[in-house]
């Protein structure tokens, strides 16, 4: 049953957003860092870069620019005589400089608005350079195109298409492609992919984790078209790029909208993954037997606490964040925790056609709980919304990004940051997702929840 | 005291002989007495060619690119009887944003106070009337021009062009834009071109300043360099101009036009167009 609040807040829709859960396309520059050896070349205004490296690796989780981000990406720094007369000259020449110092496997140019709006022709400036054999992308990522979701899926295309290239020869069978968490804004994907890669290797895929620590760098880009199947593990982020692969290299796709969190949604993802690829069944099983074991000592243990501890721990929650966190924990929450949810509100501006599809998976979260999926980006009105929802008589649990702390202390309730902005969470390979990754998040929840009172 | 600077932009689809006639106006209010600046703003930068003996002069935007800054003086040229001659200039073809180039120049001799210190009693800025993006229509923002005349012949494109001018006027007219002072009507020299473009001036509400024959006089002039008023002095031609110059400088009051609507532009001008085939049709019988 759908849970009804006392007071349905009337809030009206506003232009403005206060409050800011992404950037613009053109933060898919961090796509790019994500990927060891590639460094991204921004064709933009002065500031452009900066600000969203500030914002979506550094004020989330304190994640830093590693090799190729932050303070290492050149950037045109657009002036005006770049908008009146073009700036092609000054991104060829920018290009050339960075040649010379800088030290990449692969490098992407991305374009900001002004460049996009003035119409530079940005491919025969980087097309230059790829007619002389430089690992050298173009894409258009001018912010007026979308978010940096709609602009992380542009930069991986760009590359499919212009680095990795055709390729018609066989498919290695029992290889995987995996398109799931947006690095750098969500917050713990370096922990969570590799969480990802070592569940799936673990049932005996070969994984082609493309970003994170456990991506071999852009040689494992070069295998894409050889894998025997594309993985899409998040409600739609990535799909569209499946799609493409599908196209081009003629190779099929399984697109699970949920990310696995604990053994019960962990262990039936990993069958349906075995089954589509094909793999042996024992050894799916195998695997997952031995996760399963370790996972459920820990929780035996665990139970004492959530058993006996009837000092205020949380019964209702609500979700704050993009699509693909806030559908996983949901489940994971009522499934696993047995918590209920009072306010689900997703803030990654999901395309429209892929709205009623996400709006469904809330309406099954278990065979007797249904939740109402929202989508709303505007803090003012996320404040609002929470404010008045009713999260029954005991303190609520609020999981969602800083901006929600405020509130949290206003309804007496705990918020746990699980997105961006996570500016009190300082964050290195903390994982909330799979096997180990839930009882990381287990601690988390429950260690705010004791000290709350401390 | 000191005198009002009158600011006069001249809009007109390219290749009317928007250029010729600002140049013309521009010489014949020079004449007069007048303290006058041309400001050319088209990328094509020649707008006062007429007025410098046919040559080119280094451009704003050209004189940005090299430098880095601009002082104003650095790239205002003197022409025909001292007037001040300017052209904004732009990128080459197919690159850049020229509609922001306009902007940038006309800005920068705002924050300069070129006109101020000179002294002025005119600034014609002559635009391309294409406004096909909102660099263009800078001259017509509030505090720039006041007055807008386009300069349009009775063929329909240039009707057209004119028509969208209008709704940019309308537009800007809202947050003290400049507003619409006529139509300049060029090359008129058929019975039917002056009705055509004084039905249009009609239904736009506005009014037709002057009409300008087609003439070889301004032809031969241009050839040598030079405008009318300077190459052929006492000719028909530059007394039309003359006369032209003396409207534009007792012109007081401008209007916020009314443009037609598409659907209302085509059916005024397939109205015309039926009548023009009857006169034609009705020469070629008349002449067999």
């Amino acid at each position: 049953m759908e849970r009804t609040v006392t007071t349905q807040a009337a809030v009206k829709k506003s232009s403005s957003i206060a409050q800011v859960r992404y950037v613009c396309a053109m933060g898919a520059s961090h796509t790019v860092s994500a990927i060891p050896g590639a460094i991204p070349i921004v064709h933009c205004g002065p500031g452009c870069a900066d600000k969203q490296f500030i914002n979506v690796a550094f004020y989330n989780g304190f994640q830093g620019g590693g090799y190729g981000g932050g303070a290492v990406v050149p950037s045109t720094n657009f002036s005006e005589k770049e908008v009146v007369f073009g700036g092609a000259e000054r991104l060829h020449e920018l290009i050339e400089s960075s040649l010379k110092i800088l030290n990449a496997d692969l490098f992407v140019v991305l374009t900001g608005c002004i460049p996009d709006i003035v119409g530079d022709n940005v491919p025969a400036v980087v097309g230059e350079f790829q007619k002389q054999g430089i690992p050298i992308v173009a894409a258009e990522t001018g912010g007026f195109h979308g978010n940096n979701f709609i602009g992380h899926e542009t930069v991986m295309q760009a590359i499919i298409d212009q680095y990795v290239g055709d390729y018609s020869d066989p498919k290695e069978q029992g290889t995987v492609n995996v398109f799931s968490l947006i690095p750098y804004q969500n917050t713990f994907w370096r922990g969570d992919l590799a969480e990802l890669k070592r569940i799936l290797k673990g049932i005996g895929l070969k994984v082609n984790i493309l970003f994170g620590s456990g991506c071999a760098g852009v040689r494992e880009w070069k295998e894409i078209p050889k894998a025997q199947f594309n993985l899409v593990a998040s409600p739609w982020l990535g799909i569209s790029t499946a799609k493409y692969l599908e196209e081009k290299y003629n190779q099929p796709f399984l697109h699970l909208p949920t990310i696995p969190i604990g053994a019960k949604e962990t262990s039936a993802f990993l069958r349906r993954v075995g089954d589509f690829a094909g793999l042996k069944k024992n050894r799916v099983e195998k695997f997952i037997q031995d996760e399963e074991d370790a996972y459920y000592r820990y929780l035996e243990d665990f139970s004492d606490f959530y058993a006996e501890y009837w000092w205020g721990l949380p019964a209702t929650f609500a979700t704050v964040g993009d699509s693909a966190y806030n559908l996983a924990l949901s489940r994971f929450l009522v499934n696993q925790l047995g918590l209920i949810p009072a306010k689900q509100i997703i803030t990654d501006n999901p395309p429209e056609q892929y709205r009623e599809f996400i709006r469904n998976e809330y309406r099954h979260l278990a065979t007797d709980v249904s939740a109402k999926a929202e989508f709303e980006e505007d803090g003012y009105v996320i404040n609002e919304k929470l404010r008045h929802t009713d999260f029954g008589h005991k303190p609520p649990i609020i999981f969602g990004t800083t901006w929600e702390r405020d509130l949290a202390k206003e309804l007496k309730g705990s918020v746990i940051e699980v997105g961006f902005p996570a500016s009190y969470e300082v964050v290195l390979n903390r994982s909330y997702i799979g096997y180990r990754g839930a009882l990381s998040l287990l601690e988390k929840i429950f260690t705010t929840v004791v000290s709350s009172s401390a | 005291m000191s005198k009002k600077l009158k600011q006069i932009a001249i809009y007109g689809k390219g290749g009317i002989g928007k250029s010729t006639t600002t140049s013309n106006i521009s010489a014949a209010l020079s004449k007069m007495g007048y303290k006058v600046m041309q400001f050319g703003c088209d990328p094509k930068s020649d707008s006062t060619n007429t007025l410098r003996g046919g040559e080119y002069i280094p451009t704003v935007l050209d004189t940005l690119r090299e430098k880095g800054s601009v002082k104003a003086n650095d790239v205002i040229f003197e022409g025909f009887n001292g007037i001040y001659c300017v052209e904004a200039g732009g990128p080459a073809p197919g690159v850049g944003c020229a509609g922001r180039g306009i902007i940038t120049a006309v800005q920068l001799f705002r924050q300069q106070k070129v006109f101020e210190d000179l002294d002025l009693d005119f600034i014609i800025y002559d635009v391309l009337g294409d406004v096909v993006c909102g660099g263009f229509a800078m001259p017509i923002r509030e505090g720039i021009a006041e007055h807008v005349f386009t300069v349009s012949s009775a063929d329909f494109m240039s009707v057209y062009a004119a028509n969208n001018l209008f709704k940019g006027i309308q537009k800007y007219s809202n947050t003290g834009g400049a507003l619409l002072g006529g139509i300049i009507a060029n090359s008129i020299n058929q019975e039917y071109s002056k009705n055509i473009i004084d039905d249009f001036a009609e239904k736009t509400k506005t009014q037709v300043v002057e009409y300008v024959p087609r003439s070889v006089t301004v032809t031969q002039c241009e050839l040598q360099g030079k405008t009318t008023i300077e190459g052929a002095p006492d000719s028909e031609q530059a007394k039309i101009y003359t006369h032209l110059a003396e409207k534009i400088a007792a012109h007081e009051i401008s209007h916020t036009p009314s443009p037609l609507d598409t659907t209302e532009l085509r059916e005024w001008a397939s109205g015309w167009s039926k009548q023009i085939l009857e006169v034609e049709s009705r020469k070629v019988s008349a002449g067999a």
